[in-house]
């Protein structure tokens, strides 16, 4: 008898706390959503009410007199052309070092790679932007290479691992066939991480699309470089009266990696996790 | 042993030695070498702008272990980690529970309360700066509480908690499916002979669940303490570490001091004390888990 009491209990409470749960995450994203459709006044008379009328009038505006489009495709640029960068190094670096672990040389690189696990970004941000300012690199193509550079830690930690545990026979039996060290990485190292290159994708993508820190040490002098982090950011001060009009902005700028993430929930979440708890 | 010998083109270990030379020139120039600036310009009088600057020895050092700001700073990001650890690896670990107990809509909900982790800091931040200022103040009147009547960044009491709140609210939910992912593999028959013996679902919770699930929990501390410490875009953006320094974790006062208040090299000279705060915090992890989360 207890024992059934004490599911049921659990039960009643864990439903609760789920409701509960839910109400807080859907709730406030509800209200960015409903306000930006409204007007100021009408947001002030009902904050939590629907709209009246899908205005778009507040979308209109950013459309037209805010530079969004730009601010979109700068994200967008940036995040394209880091992520392709990271690709195309992390795994091959990760082949030479998993392969060689033997040789001095390649394993000196992996620990010197690893050592970035152990400095928070605060200790770079002051003497990377000095660096930057210097070399005339506070652009777009500084912001990437400075991507680039900082994801070799982790992406070298996880795909190192990952090879490393690959059984070394197919890659064998292909150099028997005479293939190069080049095509084996190409031809048959490539599709067997296919897994990890993913959770690679994943992570660096919303690592940077979503950043703020480094696109407001390195962009944030010039407004039509800023990203859309940035824009939301300095929009605040903008804008600070218009609040219906900012939520617009944040929806806008939620809205590409939602729509994302609603395609592929499912690869998502298991990406990041096998990121996150080491391959 | 030269695996490579009959192959036609270009020996092997060139190849491999090509594949490492972008990587390390990068990772050195642009990570290695600022690591380096910076320990260098702590111990510097530079203000950041000037042309010349001398070295000054550990003075800076010394004059921030007499700076309160900085014992303020340190206190403050101890407290908001603290309570971000704490918020963060409750919440998660019920949810999880929770979530892993249902029978119907599991996968729906797991992904709905997934979606915070989709969006940035600095939009969680503000959007929850709107809400605070417009929507709290109107439940505060509603319920009759004072002390909701004006938005919780205003006053230093409040904000703290109020900044590790909206950061909260977005951090659990990676640590949530980490321990979903933990509980899922702890075997059924486990629980189905507890039951049996007549276990409670405490007791079944304590002897099975907690100890299955305990690499995961260090998975989830290490990743959470790390934010905690290194927190930068929920307290730039909602308070800027205001009112009256009450929010001034470690990074914004790194932060605040190099660009704001011209005070460049004390500011590395902070950097440096986080980096040997996170290096130690990361070593001891190191030591005692074989098995550690890769956050970087």
């Amino acid at each position: 008898m207890r024992v059934k009491s004490d599911a049921a209990v659990w039960k009643f409470f864990r439903n609760i706390l789920i409701a509960c749960g839910l109400a807080l995450i859907l709730f406030p994203l509800y209200l960015v959503v409903i306000n930006s459709f409204k007007s100021l006044e009408e947001a002030g008379r009902n904050f939590f009410a629907l709209p009246s009328t899908l205005r778009p009038d507040n979308f209109n505006e950013l459309f037209t007199n805010s530079n969004y489009w730009v601010f979109l495709r700068n994200s967008l640029k940036i995040t394209v052309i880091s992520v392709a960068l990271i690709l195309l190094l992390v795994p091959s670096v990760s082949y030479a070092v998993a392969r060689n672990f033997e040789r001095k040389y390649y394993k000196t690189i992996y620990f010197y790679l690893l050592m970035g696990l152990f400095i928070p970004s605060q200790v770079i941000m002051l003497p990377v932007t000095k660096m930057m300012t210097r070399l005339n690199l506070l652009n777009h193509e500084g912001l990437i290479v400075l991507y680039a550079a900082f994801s070799l830690t982790q992406g070298v930690f996880l795909f190192v691992n990952y090879i490393r545990g690959l059984p070394y026979e197919i890659e064998e039996s292909a150099q028997i066939d005479g293939c190069g060290v080049f095509q084996t990485y190409v031809r048959i190292v490539l599709p067997l991480v296919k897994p990890m290159i993913s959770t690679l994708l994943i992570m660096d993508t919303l690592w940077i699309w979503n950043d703020f820190m480094l696109p407001l040490l390195i962009l944030n002098r010039t407004k039509n470089i800023w990203t859309l982090p940035l824009f939301q950011y300095n929009f605040k001060t903008e804008y600070s009266f218009n609040y219906t009009l900012a939520f617009s902005a944040y929806l806008l700028a939620m809205l590409p990696m939602l729509i994302i993430y609603c395609l592929g929930q499912k690869y998502i979440i298991k990406g990041l996790t096998a990121g996150s708890v080491k391959g | 042993m030269n695996r490579t010998k009959k192959t036609k083109g270009i020996p092997g270990k060139y190849v491999f030695f090509s594949f490492t030379v972008i990587p390390v020139v990068l990772y050195t120039f642009f990570y290695v070498v600022s690591v380096i600036n910076g320990v260098k310009y702590s111990f510097t009088n530079w203000d950041g702008m000037s042309q010349e600057y001398d070295f000054v020895g550990f003075k800076n050092y010394i004059q921030l272990l007499k700076n309160p700001n900085f014992w303020n700073s340190m206190k403050t990001t101890l407290n908001y980690s603290i309570r971000l650890v704490a918020g963060v690896i409750l919440t998660s670990l019920l949810l999880a529970v929770s979530l892993n107990s249902l029978k119907r809509f599991r996968t729906l909900l797991k992904s709905v309360f997934f979606v915070p982790a989709m969006i940035g800091g600095v939009t969680i931040a503000l959007i929850w700066d709107q809400l605070f200022y417009r929507m709290v103040p109107l439940i505060g009147q509603a319920l009759g509480i004072e002390r909701l009547s004006q938005s919780l960044m205003m006053t230093g009491k409040t904000a703290l908690p109020a900044v590790v709140f909206v950061q909260t609210w977005q951090a659990v939910a990676m640590p949530t499916v980490i321990f979903i992912a933990g509980l899922q593999q702890i075997p059924d028959e486990q629980y189905e002979s507890a039951k049996i013996d007549g276990a409670t679902a405490f007791q079944r919770f304590r002897y099975i669940t907690m100890p299955w699930l305990l690499p995961t929990v260090t998975v989830n501390l290490v990743l959470t303490v790390k934010q905690g410490f290194t927190s930068f875009d929920y307290p730039y953006a909602l308070t800027g570490g205001g009112p009256v320094r009450a929010t001034e974790v470690i990074g914004i006062l790194i932060y605040n001091d190099a660009f704001k208040n011209l005070r460049f090299s004390a500011a590395n000279a902070e950097a440096c004390i986080l980096f040997v705060m996170v290096a130690v915090f990361s070593l001891t992890q190191l030591k005692l888990t074989s098995k550690g989360g890769a956050d970087g």
